[in-house]
């Protein structure tokens, strides 16, 4: 293989597998990333692209075994390199950006003493060059104040910042590779693409190479050269980014690509009658921490927010962390108490008959690992939903229980089965089938399948909605993810710091956005068309900050 | 048989051996535990005498057997009186939060302060030196550990969507609490439970070493390995018989005590 030398990174059939059992994780995956080239590996959970990219830095979890194949690293195979030769390589040459941005800083060391430590280890500099060097990072990563910021601890930071000093901390040292592992995957979609820009930015500034993986294929799409598609540990399609997105060759690809989510019909809703829920004025103050003598300062999560959601009608309610939207949806059905403000069901309030509310109104949480009690099967989950009703008799209730399991696709012997024997997937359908198992009149939905992969969220998002036909209850469907939004509402609410900033119809508000933050989070997403290969064609909407890149471009590194 | 299930049957076995032994003491030993006999002093275990004889000529094994009534009902009750107590304690306090909460836990906190046994002894002042005042002292001081577990487990568990789902389904905080909320407690508990047991047998020793115990001539294990301890020289048996016999117990509950969390939790099955 000639070209291996011009390759910054060659890996050759690798494989990865089990140690104790055999099973191989990984299996004959070959890749090339040449030197200043953005390269993402896309993939579901379990496809083993975080495992094939540990091994490039030879962080392999215990347990796991080398099973075959080499990786090359200027033209150096890695694995089988020594210890010392390794931790030359690690942060010196190959930086690496986790995904959570939470853990991934030491929370009992300065961000000073921190981003100190690769240079220590790798780059000899006297102090007073170190700090300079720090200082200058800092900056153009965006801190305000990076003098202050070397003294602070992490917990000071937002994840968005905390991922922007990570990357300063890798790029400090100018390595010649970066792999960075779905880091932005735990940010809400704005800051999701500042930090991206930036990473871009940084790493073209300075020709390192980029290994992006991701599940997220829009993204990936919009800032790599290549990509590497991978599937249950096997590379089932590498090309050009262009190439594969409008003629994607093998049939997963084009199963990710068509579980995308695309804009859904428009459907008439009857606005003429009472709403159906109605929140009106709804203020909530969370009292601040109390010491001895003082009452601390309240802090005021929503400023007098209203929204009607009318009967049949699914309303989105986005907005980025900290917009108050899960605090307004957790309000509505009465897990928060309001401070001010009224909510009426039906034209009544709701607290003339508590009851009947609680009875119509049920709600679906985001993580379906810690929604469903652990303890309980799935089959006792669903007919403890029913418990409360009243007029139904024991064997009505367990035949109902049993019939809406069916109904999400759960039927058989998935009864007798406890939560953790389920996927992630499947468990959310657990918690649609108790939310939906009183036939309630009104649903709200808290982000309920940001935590699902891409296929699995395709599948979810159209049981809701054909449940949501049948059933026709009205829906407050929050999420920070506008392409889920754009799929299934048919109204969308846009909040911002605990207002609502923008509301209307869903093709007005994707289409014809008038306010600065919607179109700031709908620059995230990418606007998505179906040619007829199967492929699509993605379409970057404009974002108000760089009036001068044209529509339908992306930013993209030459090489 | 995998090495869970393994050792559940031997803490199983030890356990069922110990009530047999138990119950046969109350019907019938080999010998009168009370007797008094001079000629046959400190003799060392022989065919008649199995595990030998005390300073006073009293048969071990006949002891040990009447023994191990006294000393498995305080075991028991006590484990029973704290496991109970401290988790009603523990859940109130970890779910209703709030000053209910604050004054619980200052009390707890202020009990917890006191090493375990100088409490019991303070308490056995009170109520004096019997079997239930044992009972009834050690009770009290193992609940504030129950209690402080519970609550811990109670103030993570509640923070979880399932109850946060119970709430939504118009379900009350009491049903919530016991339906939810404490099944899935029973982990820690078990396994502070199972090793309460223990020390509740090895306090009741101590307590008897300090003459605050169930009082002679009555034998518990406890008061007989604390009376072997002169003639630990000449007589070894004397303390090793009812060692043996605590330390057996301890590790038959503990095994019995791991193998029943694993059985009681449902995320343990298919994982081999």
């Amino acid at each position: 293989m000639s070209d291996q030398k011009q390759q910054l990174l060659s890996v050759r059939d690798l494989s990865l597998s089990v140690a104790h059992s055999g099973t191989s994780v990984v299996k004959n995956v070959s890749f090339d990333v040449a030197p200043g080239e953005i390269v993402g590996i896309v993939g579901e959970s379990g496809s083993g692209k975080t495992l094939a990219t540990r091994a490039i830095i030879a962080l392999i979890p215990p347990g796991i075994r080398h099973a075959g194949g080499s990786i090359f690293y200027k033209g150096k195979d890695v694995l089988k390199a020594k210890d010392g030769a390794l931790r030359q390589l690690r942060g010196g040459e190959i930086g690496v950006v986790f995904q959570e941005p939470m853990t991934s800083l030491n929370p009992s060391m300065t961000i000073g003493r921190q981003l100190e430590e690769g240079l220590v280890l790798h780059k000899k500099q006297g102090p007073s060059e170190r700090r300079e060097n720090i200082l200058r990072m800092l900056t153009r990563v965006g801190l305000k104040d990076p003098a202050g910021a070397l003294a602070a601890y992490p917990h000071e930071f937002s994840g968005g910042m905390r991922q922007r000093i990570m990357l300063a901390s890798v790029m400090l040292l100018k390595p010649a590779l970066l792999i960075a592992d779905e880091p932005t995957t735990a940010l809400d979609a704005v800051i999701q693409r500042d930090v991206m820009e930036l990473m871009v930015e940084l790493t073209r500034a300075e020709g390192t190479a980029v290994l992006l993986i991701s599940h997220d294929l829009p993204m990936v799409a919009r800032y790599t050269n290549r990509f590497v598609v991978m599937e249950r540990g096997v590379v089932v399609e590498q090309g050009t980014t262009g190439e594969i997105l409008t003629r994607p060759a093998h049939p997963y690809t084009r199963k990710l690509l068509s579980s995308l989510p695309f804009r859904g019909d428009v459907r008439c809703i009857d606005k003429v009658k009472a709403p159906m829920v109605s929140a009106r004025d709804i203020i909530v103050d969370f009292p601040g921490r109390k010491s001895l003598f003082k009452k601390g300062l309240a802090k005021r999560a929503l400023h007098g927010v209203s929204v009607d959601i009318h009967v049949g009608e699914v309303v989105a309610l986005v907005g980025g962390s900290g917009s108050g939207k899960t605090t307004l949806g957790r309000t509505i059905a009465g897990l928060v108490q309001e401070s001010s403000g009224e909510i009426l069901f039906q034209g009544k309030s709701r607290k003339s008959d508590w009851f009947d509310y609680r009875m119509n109104c049920q709600m679906v949480f985001q993580d379906p690992y810690s929604s469903l009690d652990p303890r309980m099967t799935i089959f006792a989950l669903v007919e403890e939903a029913l418990r409360l009703v009243p007029d139904l008799t024991a064997t009505e209730k367990k035949k109902r229980a049993l019939d809406t399991l069916e109904e999400v696709g759960l039927g058989g012997n998935f009864a007798d089965r406890y939560p953790h024997q389920l996927s992630g997937g499947q468990r959310q359908r657990v918690a649609i089938a108790r939310a939906i198992a009183r036939r309630p009149k009104f649903l709200i939905a808290d982000e309920p399948v940001s935590a699902l992969d891409v296929t699995v969220r395709a599948q979810v998002l159209e049981l809701f909605s054909n449940l949501q036909k049948r059933y026709g209850f009205s829906c407050l469907f929050i999420s920070h993810d506008l392409g889920v939004v754009e799929q299934v509402s048919d109204r969308v609410i846009v909040m911002q710091d605990g207002r609502i900033v923008e509301q209307g119809d869903r093709d007005t508000i994707f289409d014809n956005p008038k306010n600065a933050y919607t179109r700031k989070l709908l620059s995230a997403i990418p606007a998505l068309d179906l040619n007829g290969s199967g492929g699509v064609a993605l379409k970057w909407r404009l974002d108000p900050r760089d009036d001068e890149i044209p529509n339908n471009q992306t930013r993209r590194v030459e090489p | 048989m995998n090495r869970f299930t393994f050792n559940g049957v031997i803490g199983g076995t030890i356990i069922a051996l110990l009530f047999v032994v138990a119950a046969t003491g109350l019907l019938w030993t080999p010998f009168d535990p009370m007797t008094l006999s001079f000629t046959a002093r400190l003799a060392p275990p022989s065919g008649l005498h199995l595990l030998g004889t005390d300073e006073f000529g009293r048969d071990v094994l006949s002891r040990i057997m009447v023994g191990a009534r006294a000393s498995v009902w305080i075991g028991v009750a006590t484990v029973c009186f704290a496991v109970v107590a401290g988790t009603l304690i523990g859940l109130l306090s970890g779910y209703a939060r709030g000053w209910i909460d604050s004054v619980i836990m200052a009390f707890n906190n202020a009990l917890l302060a006191f090493p375990g046994i100088l409490l019991a002894l303070g308490l056995l002042a009170v109520f004096g030196a019997n079997q239930y005042g044992i009972i009834f002292a050690l009770g009290i001081a193992y609940t504030p550990s129950m209690a402080r577990i519970v609550r811990g487990a109670v103030l993570s568990l509640r923070e979880k969507e399932f109850i946060e789902a119970s709430k939504i389904m118009g379900n009350s905080e009491f049903y919530t609490m016991f339906r939810h909320v404490l099944p899935n407690c029973l982990a820690p508990i078990t396994v502070l439970g199972t090793s309460m047991f223990g020390w509740a047998i090895l306090s009741e020793s101590a307590l008897s070493f300090l003459g605050l115990g169930v009082p002679p001539p009555a034998p518990t294990w406890g008061n007989m390995l604390a009376a072997g301890r002169p003639f630990i020289e000449q007589a070894a048996w004397l303390g090793f018989f009812p060692g043996l016999c605590i330390a057996l117990t301890l590790l038959g509950i503990n095994l019995l005590g791991d193998a029943l969390r694993d059985k009681l939790d449902p995320r343990m099955k298919g994982l081999k």
